[in-house]
């Protein structure tokens, strides 16, 4: 409760903050202040607005429970953040904002629209940034839900107002099938955000994204610190680590021991049970034995195979007695990694679908091009770049974000490592290992209040994100379709009006398309931003550094991109029959984006008319080679 | 600290953020080539052999991405606080060119 508590108020803290945003932008242009802050932006403001749009709930959900799952290797996935700062930055945002500014451009559409004077580029832009962006909404809401609902578990008044709301909702079609609790986290989070990104706009986004910013880092340390004290050292963890062989996963039937066969029995989700060998299984899903039956029906469950994690679970009394279970069917272990000790220590790194492992030198090569060059082309942090005051501002924020980046991805990697140790059999639902993580280490400490602070953090960089994106989304239609296509002679309290309405639209399809959401949070971003990389990257650096660039190119580059990667990500669902990327010759889709859109670019640019010297002179000045 | 590059000519200005990028670049393929052709060769797992621990981490993750990343956040300083040059991003210091802010 205490934790809940802390909790709240720093939810009361988010929608103070946007209020006084809403008041200081009074009385200066709707537009360029809701959508930019009016470009004075400053070095901390810009520095922790950009950092914490880039750590979201990918960072904080999915990343940890890919740590959790594939151990030590994630460092090298991860490694890619040692550059970014210097890439990501360095590559487009002293241009972008000097181009923006030239072109009077308040959004990346608009931006790309004017410097190429074609409709077409602008039109396309806007649809592919609505389309890409739709997809992270979705992973960030799932993500902000599930942070809630641990935090929430066990509160009687929460568990009735689910089980009310799930009763509510029976029938509807789609909503329906959605779990109670799930529904109301996803509800209560959804409607939290909209509200004070709607009423704040830019500079409310950016003044509680430097407030996640530093509940994120400050959440981290402590995190790092109470994960390092409780494993006993990082080497001990390590140690342990070594030891550990991956699980396997079954179905099961669950068997009553001597107990009354008469009593219907419960048993939730994460219920550890024993066979009479002594192997011990934990439960996927919920499941029950019916009154009179001796046994439920099958249910999935992974069974430990370390050891020592076997006897660690017994010794904490985890294990429900008087209750056996029968393995129905074949047993799955892991492609890469089953019953080998040290694959958590070591590279690839265990994984349950891929025989060479979780990741191959290509795919390390991928991720230290797509963290770099993918960040660089995400539509948000464009925004961003287009908002600081001046070029010391890029600079000294520039210094603030790798400080920022090595203090946030580096210990996250140690501390879920460390989590495998102390939280044995998290495969069920991997991504609930930061808030389980979270809850965990402060109960040991004695400090469940700090639980809310921890929680807190990835909340933050959930809320962070999705208050971006909606934004993004929102500007994509106003100031990109309506007022430039639609009603060019709209009037300030129209598109102020038509402002908050889209917001909250927007926020609201989000809502309705996550009732269901993929399993892993992780993929569902690496689409997303691989898409909009693979859509803006190349035609934005060309755009900002190549003066003979042609709309004709940057149409076609923008298409190739973005239809390159739908077609590897259909091409995997085709091959596997889950979510996820085909691996070209081991390679990720986005780096076959970039390549066959820099190609298209250049060829179609060289072959068309170059742009008028006016536009050249305007944008380059009198850039003579 | 940086000069300053307040000249009031965009093509310098483009000039000076070519050059930056370049060298940003270059810096990106310096590291990648590190940090990917170092671990791929000692992050494997090497039948026999105990667990080498440094800093209580395996020994690949210090020398392949530890160290490379303290460097990095070393180059990014000096890219950001000496390299990289101040830019008058007004377009009115601009011939020929005037921002239409917000319209």
């Amino acid at each position: 409760m205490t934790a809940l508590i802390s909790f709240f108020v720093y939810l009361a803290l988010v929608f103070v903050l946007a209020g006084i945003a809403n008041h200081a932008g009074k009385n200066k242009s709707f537009l360029n202040e809701y959508f930019l802050g009016s470009r004075n932006i400053g070095v901390w403001a810009f520095a922790l607005t950009y950092a914490a749009t880039a750590a979201s709930g990918g960072s904080f959900m999915g990343f940890p429970s890919l740590i959790y799952t594939h151990g030590w290797s994630l460092a090298w996935w991860i490694c890619g953040y040692m550059v970014v700062p210097l890439v990501a930055l360095g590559l487009l945002a002293k241009r972008i904002n000097q181009v923006s500014r030239i072109a009077g451009a308040i959004t990346i559409p608009e931006l790309l629209r004017r410097r190429f004077e074609s409709n077409a580029v602008g039109n396309l832009a806007t649809v592919m940034v609505v389309f890409f962006m739709f997809f992270f909404l979705m992973a960030q809401f799932k993500a902000g839900a599930q942070i809630m609902a641990t935090l929430l578990e066990g509160v009687p008044v929460y568990q009735s107002a689910a089980f009310g709301l799930e009763a509510l909702v029976e029938g509807i079609p789609w909503i329906g099938e959605a779990e109670g609790d799930y529904l109301l986290c996803l509800i209560v989070f959804a409607v939290s955000v909209i509200v004070y990104t709607t009423y704040g706009g830019f500079r409310a986004v950016v003044w509680t994204d430097v407030m996640q910013g530093l509940v994120m880092a400050v959440g981290v340390v402590i995190m790092l610190v109470l994960a390092l004290t409780q494993v006993g050292g990082l080497g001990n963890a390590t140690k342990q680590l070594s030891e550990m062989t991956p699980p396997e996963f079954m179905e099961v039937e669950v068997t009553r021991g001597s107990e009354n066969t008469l009593v219907e029995k419960q048993l939730p989700r994460g219920t550890w049970l024993e066979s009479g060998g002594g192997d011990i299984i934990r439960l996927k899903s919920a499941t029950t034995i019916q009154s009179g039956a001796d046994k439920s029906e099958s249910v999935e469950a992974i069974r430990l195979t370390t050891p020592f994690e076997i006897e660690k679970v017994k010794e904490q009394g985890s294990v429900l007695e008087g209750y056996r279970y029968n393995v129905v069917g074949e047993v799955e272990t892991y492609a890469y990694g089953a019953g080998k000790r040290g694959v958590y220590t070591s590279t690839p790194g265990p994984s349950r679908d891929s025989p060479s492992g979780f990741i191959t030198v290509l795919i390390a090569f991928s991720f230290f091009a797509f963290w770099n060059f993918s960040g660089a082309g995400q539509p948000s942090y464009m925004v961003r770049q287009m908002a600081f005051k001046d070029t010391l501002t890029l600079r000294r924020s520039m210094v603030m974000v790798a400080f920022y980046f090595a203090l946030i991805y580096f210990p996250l990697v140690i501390i879920f490592t460390c989590a495998r140790v102390l939280l044995p059999g998290m495969e069920i639902y991997p991504d609930r290992v930061m808030p389980e993580m979270a809850s965990i280490l402060t109960i040991n400490a004695g400090m469940p209040w700090l639980a809310g602070l921890l929680v807190a953090a990835p909340f933050a960089a959930v809320m962070s994100s999705v208050d971006s994106f909606l934004l993004l989304v929102s500007s994509g239609v106003v100031r990109d379709i309506y007022q430039e296509s639609i009603n060019p002679n709209a009037n300030e309290k129209q598109i102020k009006r038509l402002t908050y309405g889209v917001t909250m639209v927007v926020g609201m399809l989000g809502v309705l398309a996550v009732m269901h959401p993929p399993q892993f949070l992780q993929h569902l971003i690496v689409f997303a931003s691989a898409g909009l990389g693979a859509c803006f990257l190349m035609p934005m650096i060309f755009a900002l550094y190549w003066k003979k660039a042609t709309a004709g190119g940057i149409v076609s580059g923008m298409l190739a991109g973005g239809l390159t990667v739908l077609a590897l990500y259909l091409a995997g669902y085709m091959q596997t029959g889950k979510f996820g990327e085909y691996l070209l010759l081991g390679l990720h889709p986005f780096i076959w984006a970039v390549v066959v859109s820099t190609i298209l670019i250049c060829l179609i640019s060289i072959k068309g008319t170059p742009p008028a010297e006016r536009v050249q002179r305007r944008y380059f000045g009198g850039e003579q080679r | 600290m940086s000069d300053d590059l307040q000249t009031g000519d965009l093509g310098v200005s483009f000039r000076q953020s070519r050059k930056e990028l370049y060298f940003m670049v270059a810096s990106w393929v310096v590291f990648a080539g590190w940090t990917i052709s170092y671990v791929g060769l000692k992050g494997g797992i090497k039948e026999g052999e105990a667990l080498q621990l440094v800093w209580g981490m395996p020994e690949w993750v210090v020398f392949g991405i530890l160290i490379p990343w303290i460097f990095g956040l070393g180059l990014t300083v000096w890219f950001a606080l000496r390299f990289m040059k101040d830019t008058d991003l007004d377009p009115a210091a601009y011939d020929g060119s005037n921002g239409e802010e917000g319209k």
